[in-house]
């Protein structure tokens, strides 16, 4: 954080239910008295978490707020199945050839370096935060993972900070992220919070028994369903409940792959070093996003072989041209994709050694739901609708009452989870 | 029931105002009078609804020679209309149409400029006499998000079997929106060579096994002429695709089991010739030697792939051991149509993909431990080659395609697709079944890339009918057995005849099944026997805590 930045936000530290002490930021100057019974929309992301999931064995309290609310069966997350660009659409309602992040890792043409989109300035859309701010609303977000707070910055009115986070995995437990939340509403009462917890998706990606028991996955998943149960008993218990719309949803899903089922690139054109040299690799579990960095005047040629050479890989679904998934040219010339049971490990053989993966369609299919007290929120409906992450901005703007941004939005107001 | 008494049931219905959508289509051309009787004994039929347009279909018998396959009678101009009112005071639509002996007096007309999702009723004039009426109904517009979906699901209808009691208990309905049939809507068996067990319940026409035009011209109109048969078609659309007894049995794309080279002529001659039948009497979009595969929308709640396993697929394998099974290249759907299936799975815009498909998708392995009875009834019913150790294996379905039945499970997982439903038919018997992504991890995580839900048969024989026992008695081991063995299969009755209901909303798909008490018997009864559901997003089948309302 620069100085200048110091100087524009104040900070509360707020002690949470386990005597654990919750630091929050804020803009400076931001509107404190605001009707009690106004609206309060919570984004809840469940990072990573597979709609079969959301069931009342594994996730009872996610489950009894499906039934009773609006519940989208056919939800899908948008290219690249990555965390980053869906909590980004989310919050902006258009794609990434718009908002210049397609992808948690790519290449820096720039830089020359391998980065995750992690900076405030990466960026460049206007997000749903800046636009209620603008309006004279407050906003808060509560994200798990450090590059979340990295590229969401300074955007909503009040911010926590994951802390403290797990070394290796960067994101703070689901239960200091469920203390920051309880904090964020005492404390400030934000309009809109933007909150994910993280835990089901670091778990995932790391349990050995992915493919067949996934019991530390089925672990994680009840003790996140804990912290949203806790939410839900805590806004009741605060009277907020009946002026409340959450909008519960994953960012992407989550496949697994066994220890020998992976796909180098780079060892797929080892057997050609003039490929291999003019092509930078930005992995990201079941895509790998391909940049061309060689001659120019091979450029056409080199891509149409890259592309003939990885195509070719029995674990390779498709390559394709950013273009034709909305991508912009962050994403570089290439995405493949990988099969289901299968993971990109690149730019070394070990670089992924990682069993739980998703950025491939077969994670596409998310939870999607539309729960609250709030007497606009239809209860007990299933609507075959397709809902994406890219819908959360317009369906939240029309019920703050916000026009579409400029350009317009790419998403679709779900309105079809509220009463008329 | 007789058709008088139906026929008087219904208008007492109309008097009463109950059953008003029933009582407005005339059911059987028995019940007409006599005239149209004549004229139009083959009654009317609609299909493929599109969201402006449906296929009407009737059959006229202008002289008392041109009777079907005769290839006599003159050529007649045929009149039809289509109306929003049962009493055609609000006509939309009219038009005519020639027919003649080279059409075997059938008209098929596609009628378009109709509104999405209205319910519609037609009928034809010829030589001064008026058809039955019969009700049809449009699809949703493409963009509609229907709440609901109503469809019958039936398939393996021999008339030598026995009754269409089937036909009639659905045609008594109100509530169906498209009659599906998965195929084996007719047998070309002779007399006394596939029945009820050992009892030729109604004996075919002509008397002999259907090999020439003619054979199943008549073979398509002695079908025609069963007033329950008549009354499910004037009563919804239908949408219908063949399997293989339409032409032989066990048909491929160059032969049949049921045929002799030479001594019936040849194969190319009599699939030509039983698909220009198929394209005369049936109410579908097809022209003979075209393309039956087709998909149809329902809104954005569901889309129909209908397919045709019979055209284009490779000679079955002769047992579970022939090294043809192992080749990557053997087809059972034809490339092209296989693309048109993928394609269609993978459309966004659509929640459930329903697929028509007429042979069972899910893997079935049929456990060793059964007793040699059961084993050889499994086969018979099958049609299935044995393994040394006796345990069948049915290479007529997708089991005996394994490297394309992958690529079409792979695709779904790959994919990510959800709500892929198969609705299937040809193996006499209720299923339900899920669809394994990886079958060695299957038993722990349950994942499962879409279900299988498989209709019994009208009458065609099954399990207790092949060993000679009471239903419900022998084959209820076989069933366990197979269950144990193939952890993905929920339910299986190998012994019931009878018809499926299905719903689809956004929230799920429903089957009931429900079986009849005798198919033998004219009058018999039909009873609820069990459903399963398909929770949207799960592709998991369970069983439904109570039918459909």
């Amino acid at each position: 954080m620069s100085g200048s930045a110091l100087d524009r936000r104040t900070f509360l530290k707020a002690t949470a239910a386990g005597g654990l002490t919750v630091v929050l930021s804020s803009a400076l100057g931001a509107p404190t008295a605001r009707a009690a019974d106004r609206l309060r929309v919570y984004v809840v992301v469940v990072d990573g978490t597979r709609p079969d999931e959301v069931v009342p064995a594994l996730m009872p309290n996610l489950a009894g707020l499906r039934a009773r609310g609006a519940w989208f069966p056919s939800a899908r997350s948008l290219p690249v199945m990555e965390t980053i660009p869906n909590h980004v659409m989310m919050m902006t309602g258009v794609r990434p050839d718009r908002s210049g992040v397609p992808a948690n890792a790519v290449y820096d043409r720039a830089e020359g370096v391998v980065r995750d989109l992690d900076r405030p300035s990466d960026l460049r859309f206007p997000t749903l935060l800046e636009w209620l701010n603008a309006t004279g609303r407050t906003t808060g977000t509560v994200l798990s993972k450090e590059y979340l707070f990295g590229i969401f910055g300074e955007r909503a009115t009040h911010r926590w900070e994951p802390f403290p986070v797990v070394p290796g995995s960067g994101h703070a437990p689901d239960v200091f992220t469920g203390d920051a939340l309880v904090a964020m509403v005492d404390s400030f009462d934000p309009d809109l919070v933007f909150v994910n917890f993280g835990d089901t998706d670091r778990v995932g990606h790391s349990d050995l028994t992915g493919t067949t028991l996934r019991a530390a996955r089925r672990a994680a998943l009840a003790n996140t369903d804990l912290q949203i149960g806790r939410f839900v008993t805590h806004l009741q218990q605060t009277g907020r409940w009946s002026s409340s719309v959450l909008l519960v949803l994953a960012d992407h899903s989550m496949d697994w792959s066994l220890p020998d089922r992976f796909i180098s690139v780079d060892a797929i054109l080892r057997a050609r070093p003039d490929l291999r040299s003019s092509i930078q690799i930005a992995q990201n579990g079941g895509a790998d996003l391909l940049y061309w960095t060689g001659p120019s005047g091979a450029r056409s040629a080199g891509l149409a072989e890259v592309r003939r050479l990885v195509a070719a890989h029995p674990g390779v679904l498709s390559v394709q041209v950013p273009a034709d998934l909305r991508l912009g040219p962050e994403a570089g010339d290439l995405v493949a994709y990988c099969r289901a049971g299968w993971r990109f490990t690149d730019p070394t053989p070990v670089s992924n050694p990682i069993p739980g993966n998703h950025g491939h369609p077969v994670t596409e299919p998310i939870p999607f739901l539309v729960a609250g007290g709030h007497p606009a929120v239809r209860r007990g409906v299933v609507l075959s609708a397709p809902a994406r992450t890219v819908d959360v901005a317009p369906t939240v703007g029309a019920l703050f009452g916000l026009g579409a941004p400029p350009g317009g939005y790419d998403g679709t107001a779900r309105t079809g989870a509220f009463r008329p | 029931m007789n058709p008088l008494s139906r026929r008087t049931a219904l208008q007492l219905a109309a008097v009463t105002g109950t059953g008003l959508a029933a009582a407005s289509v005339a059911g059987p051309a028995a019940a007409a009078p006599s005239s149209s009787r004549r004229m139009f004994g083959h009654g009317v039929a609609s299909g493929d609804p599109l969201p402006t347009a449906v296929v009407l279909w009737t059959r006229v018998t202008p002289t008392a020679a041109s009777t079907p396959g005769s290839g006599v009678g003159p050529a007649v101009t045929v009149g039809w209309e289509v109306a929003t009112d049962p009493r055609f005071r609000r006509i939309v639509r009219r038009g005519s149409a020639r027919t003649g002996p080279a059409r075997d007096h059938t008209v098929k007309v596609d009628a378009g400029g109709l509104s999405p999702a209205t319910t519609y009723w037609y009928r034809f004039t010829a030589g001064g006499t008026t058809s039955p009426v019969g009700r049809t109904r449009t699809a949703p517009a493409p963009s509609a998000r229907p709440a609901r979906l109503r469809m019958a699901v039936v398939s393996c209808a021999n008339l030598q079997a026995g009754w269409f009691t089937a036909y009639r208990h659905l045609a008594a309905r109100q509530d169906l929106d498209v009659v599906v049939h998965l195929g084996d809507y007719l047998y070309e068996y002779a007399p006394g060579e596939y029945q009820a067990r050992d009892v030729v319940v109604r004996p075919h026409d002509p008397a002999h096994e259907m090999v020439t035009l003619a054979d199943y011209r008549r073979r398509h109109a002695q079908y025609k002429t069963d007033p329950d048969l008549q009354a499910l078609h004037a009563l919804a659309p239908w949408v219908i695709t063949w399997d293989d007894h339409e032409s032989a049995n066990d048909a491929w794309s160059g032969g049949a089991e049921n045929h002799t080279e030479g001594a019936e002529g040849t194969w190319a001659a009599r699939r030509a010739a039983s698909q220009q039948a198929y394209a005369e009497w049936m109410p579908v979009r097809y022209t003979a030697g075209g393309r039956l595969y087709r998909r149809l929308r329902f809104g954005r709640l569901a889309s129909l792939s209908m397919l045709d396993l019979r055209t284009y697929r490779d000679r079955q394998a002769s047992s579970m051991v022939d090294p043809a099974l192992d080749d990557p290249d053997r087809t059972l759907a034809g490339p092209e149509q296989l693309e048109f299936l993928l394609d269609g799975l993978a459309d966004p815009a659509v929640q459930w993909k329903l697929v028509g498909n007429p042979v069972m998708i899910a893997p079935v392995r049929f456990p060793s431990t059964l007793d040699g009875d059961a084993l050889r009834g499994i086969a018979t019913l099958l049609d299935a080659p044995v393994s040394p150790s006796g345990v069948p294996y049915n290479v007529d379905q997708w089991d005996g395609y394994p490297a394309e039945r992958a690529r079409v499970l792979g695709h779904l997982r790959d994919r990510g697709i959800t709500d892929a439903v198969f609705l299937t038919g040809d193996i006499h018997s209720g299923w339900a079944a899920e669809l394994p992504a990886d079958a060695s991890t299957y038993p722990a995580t349950g994942d499962s890339v879409g279900v299988e839900l498989v209709c019994s048969s009208v009458t065609s024989d099954n399990l207790d009918d092949i060993l000679g026992t009471p239903p419900r008695t022998t084959s209820l081991a076989a069933e366990t057995g197979i269950r144990a063995n193939n952890p993905h299969i929920k339910y299986v009755d190998l012994d019931s005849h009878g018809f499926s209901v299905l719903e689809v909303t956004p929230a799920g798909v429903q089957m009931d099944w429900f079986v009849l008490v005798d198919r033998t018997h004219p009058d018999s009864g039909a009873v609820w026997s069990t459903s399963f559901r398909v929770p949207a997003g799960s592709g998991r089948v369970e069983p439904a805590p109570r039918r459909l309302a």
